[in-house]
């Protein structure tokens, strides 16, 4: 028998068989061009993988996501350029930033919820971003910091590092699958059902015992983590750091990619991300205005699929599997919200 | 003591131009409850107009009644087509808002162009001010804004009208009860918000430069008076506005502007965690 989670499970076997073939399919396919953008969109994902963990799995909508980012990429480019460190230890220092930041501005932001705690964290990420450019001596302002990338892996003789289109390529999925491996972890542990509980009634959540501040700070901290690690990737990939990556509009973005693919589910950044970098990688180099096409269908999926596009296709998969069952299930099941 | 003295007026009057902007933002979020992240567009295309009205008619004046028309005629129907059917769910409507701002800056962008312009001010002139020899529209601008608003409080509270955008922000199931067509006053709240910014546009226009991402600078602004005046606290954010704009004047005259901006978000955070209802909350009704 057919069910919902079946086909779930085969499409992402699919999907997971696709992105392993992707250095060696896409360019017999397209050309070696569109590896470099799936890297790319993965990156993204993540970066819009920490917006959802925040927003639709605890509830908090924060604005301001690009600050942890920007955390993580001048992590990397200033370890590595200041510091002289190697590959590990950047990579490293590009989180520990990012979660520091998101740990020292979450103790304040998560004090407060909705509205206004969607204009702190643009609020914070604004003041960062202007401290950026001002101090040019640090972050290289505007232009930010280019800077040449140490080998990842040195075994004896052997190298591996991001010159090779393939090594990097793999490596960004393998750190962003582990990434959304452990977020699937965490959503089944108990501590994401406290998130959950949470997100669905904070009142109710403390009188059954839960520190909602505790747990609302530790889930920022872990958004932290996964945009660190998403700025860290893109700041490897793109061997520069800059404070553009810091502006409110980035974190726009990632919510209009995550709540456009589906908010609170576990593949909705992705699906989300995907469209909409590679409309624009399409349209772009025939049109230069592809932001109105991002606009409009940031609208008409608000308007039409206020789940997200995870979200419909789960509506229209279980109309389409009660149909064919419909003598056995008589009463019409309830979704949850 | 001259370059505070200039810095500190054209905060004090770039904050009234402001109000405008940010008043019409506090108007849809009281009422609507959106995060209208489209907002500083608004403001946008009323540059753009000025700037259209001049070309076409070459008489600036001219703007003031079609900017705020255009203003108005198309906010009723962004109100109808795009906020109206996500029924006003916060997370949503920041997505939809941001997707307008999208539309809104690449349309200007493809009609009017990717290159800032500027508007030369439709009177010229200077005039002797404390000391400093200070431009007539600056002067003339700060009177514009200065009659919006109060026009605008008016308006709200003297009028049938107003009293129902009064009554449906108060109570809503209420005011439908009482026969008040609440879908049409949201309309309208919307259309007279877009109006509002575009007027602020317009009067901006000869001050600042046009260009399609005019409104990307003003929008965290606009938050800031909203945020600082409490939220839904109509006067309370036309004064923030306007104390906001002197304050990153007056430090600016002695720091660089960009230190001045820092400073003003450092007090907004300050704000939103000691007094999240705003600095004057209790001071008005």
């Amino acid at each position: 028998m057919t069910s919902a989670a079946a086909i779930d499970r085969a499409l992402v076997a699919l999907f997971a068989a696709f992105m392993l073939s992707v250095p060696w399919s896409v360019p017999a396919l397209i050309n070696s061009f569109w590896v470099s953008v799936i890297a790319e969109i993965l990156i993204w994902s993540l970066f819009a993988a920490s917006v959802n963990l925040l927003f639709g799995y605890v509830g908090l909508l924060s604005f301001g996501q690009a600050l942890y980012f920007g955390c993580g990429m001048y992590g990397v480019a200033i370890g590595i350029s200041d510091f002289g460190l190697s590959f590990w230890p950047a990579f490293g220092l590009g989180i520990v930033v990012a979660m520091a930041m998101a740990l020292v501005t979450g103790i304040f932001a998560v004090r407060l919820t909705w509205h206004y705690f969607a204009i702190i964290t643009v609020v914070f990420s604004l003041i960062f971003y202007f401290l950026a450019l001002t101090n040019k001596w640090l972050t290289g302002g505007d232009d930010g910091i280019n800077f040449t990338l140490p080998s990842t892996f040195s075994f004896g003789g052997a190298l591996w590092s991001f010159t090779d289109p393939t090594f990097q390529y793999f490596f960004i999925l393998g750190t962003v699958s582990l990434c959304f491996w452990l977020m699937h972890r965490l959503i089944g542990s108990p501590l994401g059902k406290a998130f959950l509980a949470i997100r669905d009634n904070d009142v109710r959540a403390s009188l059954i015992g839960l520190n909602v501040y505790l747990l609302r700070l530790i889930a920022f901290v872990m958004a932290g983590f996964l945009a660190g690690v998403a700025g860290a990737l893109f700041s490897f990939f793109g061997r520069y750091a800059s404070a553009t990556y810091m502006f409110y509009h980035v974190s726009g973005e990632a919510v209009v990619w995550a709540i456009v693919g589906g908010a609170g589910t576990l593949f909705g950044p992705i699906v989300g991300t995907s469209i909409f970098i590679v409309v624009r990688e399409i349209v772009s180099t025939h049109w230069e205005h592809h932001s109105l096409i991002v606009g409009v269908v940031a609208i008409l999926v608000v308007i039409f699929a206020p789940k997200g596009i995870v979200g419909l296709w789960h509506e229209w998969l279980t109309r389409l599997i009660e149909r064919s069952t419909t003598t056995r299930i008589e009463t019409k099941l309830r979704t949850e919200p | 003591m001259e370059t505070f003295l200039l810095l500190a007026m054209n905060g004090l009057i770039w904050g009234l131009i402001i109000a405008l902007i940010a008043l019409g933002l506090a108007i849809i979020f009281g009422l609507l409850d959106i995060i209208n992240l489209a907002h500083g567009d608004f403001f946008m295309v009323g540059t753009v107009l000025a700037w259209a009205t001049l070309q076409s008619t070459g008489n600036f004046w001219l703007a003031f009644v079609f900017a705020p028309l255009v203003g108005f005629i198309l906010g009723a129907l962004i109100q109808r087509v795009v906020i109206q059917p996500i029924h006003n769910v916060a997370a949503l409507s920041i997505v939809a808002t941001f997707g307008l701002s999208l539309i809104l800056q690449e349309s200007v962008r493809i009609t009017f162009g990717p290159t800032p312009r500027r508007i030369l001010p439709p009177i010229q002139g200077t005039v002797h001010l404390f000391g400093i020899d200070y431009e007539v529209y600056r002067i003339f601008a700060a009177a514009v804004a200065i009659v919006a608003l109060v026009g605008f409080f008016v308006f709200l509270h003297r009028t049938r009208l107003g009293t129902w955008v009064r009554a449906v922000r108060h109570d809503r199931d209420t005011a439908v009860a009482m026969g008040i067509p609440a879908r049409r006053i949201y309309i309208f709240t919307f259309a007279i918000g877009f109006a509002l910014a575009a007027v602020g546009g317009v009067v901006a226009a000869p001050i600042t430069t046009v260009d399609f991402r005019g409104g990307v600078d003003i929008l965290p602004f606009c938050f800031m008076a909203v945020i600082i005046g409490g939220l839904g606290n109509l006067p309370g954010t036309a004064a923030a506005a306007i104390l906001l704009s002197f304050f990153e004047g007056v430090i600016s005259s002695v720091a660089d502007p960009t230190v001045a901006r820092i400073s003003s978000l450092v007090l907004m955070s300050a704000v939103l965690l000691l007094r999240p209802q705003g600095l004057f909350k209790g001071l008005t009704r």
